[in-house]
């Protein structure tokens, strides 16, 4: 187990395998921060229920704008160009659950629910990290905060509508079945070499299969608090 | 190590970008209940920057 305390200064001396490593989760965190804003911006902006929602949604966008420089950052000081994922179409996003639209405000509320909580999940994996200008990144309260306070709006949402009962039950039920199995994919494959690595190197703290069991728990709990229906875990399923 | 090219660049192009659309939030915020029109500019403001920022096209705004 590697458990040096890398700065920047140092990473070329670093095995190529940690640097390979440490570029491929800052480029893919890097599209993830700008894949949220490109899945809602579009048409919940202009179609929020109130304006007061209107400028939640952009000052999410905002914050999340900011965590892709963050990770933009990173990347580029260790030599990766993460510019692409700026104009690169939805469908090409690394990770799945960002390759489509956003349309509909019971979405966009689920979505923060769900999603961002998945994010919240990614970012804490880099807490203490062996790599250092990423674990000050992640350590700074304010990315995490501003992720807790866009899941907190998402929930806080989804369960309103489904304390109304009815059809906004129902389309907030839609939701959660859509987005869950998404959550849970993004945590990747239980027996991804590639997780064992990055634990190996010090660059995350649990195994895919941990994560993703405790943020089921976590997400669960909460379905069932609003009075929905738990989804099927396994159908649709990409990764278990 | 020799850094991405436009890193640095693109960062203050970042930060930009965020401050107006943190400023414009901030603006309408407390005028939500009494001046709807400082808050229809502010979402049109944001609406502005977000379109340029969605659009990606990098080369332009570092030119």
């Amino acid at each position: 187990m590697f458990t040096d305390k890398i700065e920047l200064k140092d990473f070329e001396k670093t095995d190529p395998e940690y640097q390979d490593l440490l570029k491929r989760v800052l480029a893919i965190q890097a599209d993830c921060e700008i894949g949220g804003p490109n899945l809602y911006v579009k048409d919940i902006l202009p179609n929020a229920p109130t304006k007061l929602d209107q400028l939640i949604v952009a000052r999410t966008a905002a914050e999340e704008m900011d965590h892709f420089r963050k990770m933009a950052k990173l990347a580029g000081d260790v030599g990766v160009d993460v510019s692409y994922t700026l104009s690169r179409p939805n469908q090409e996003r690394y990770v799945e659950a960002f390759r489509g639209q956003i349309t509909t405000w019971e979405d966009f509320a689920v979505f923060g629910f769900l999603v961002d909580r998945v994010g919240r999940f990614q970012l804490e994996e880099f807490i203490d990290c062996t790599y250092l200008p990423l674990a000050r990144v992640v350590e700074d309260p304010d990315i995490i905060r501003e992720e807790e306070g866009h899941v907190d709006f998402g929930t806080n949402c989804a369960a309103e509508f489904a304390a109304k009962g009815g059809e906004f039950k129902e389309r907030v039920q839609k939701a959660v079945d859509f987005w869950y199995v998404k959550g849970l994919d993004m945590f990747g494959n239980s027996k991804s070499y590639r997780s064992e690595r990055y634990m190996h190197w010090g660059l995350k703290r649990r195994p895919n299969a941990v994560a993703r069991q405790q943020y089921k728990d976590e997400i669960d709990a909460l379905i069932l608090k609003m009075g929905l229906t738990l989804p099927d875990p396994d159908k649709g399923r990409l990764y278990t | 190590m020799q850094p991405a090219p436009n890193t640095d660049a693109l960062d203050q192009q970042f930060k930009e970008f965020i401050q107006a659309l943190k400023g414009a939030v901030s603006s309408a915020l407390p005028h939500l209940k009494d001046d709807p029109k400082i808050v229809d500019k502010a979402i049109g403001d944001c609406k502005e920057i977000l379109d340029v920022v969605m659009e990606g096209n990098v080369k332009e705004w570092l030119s």
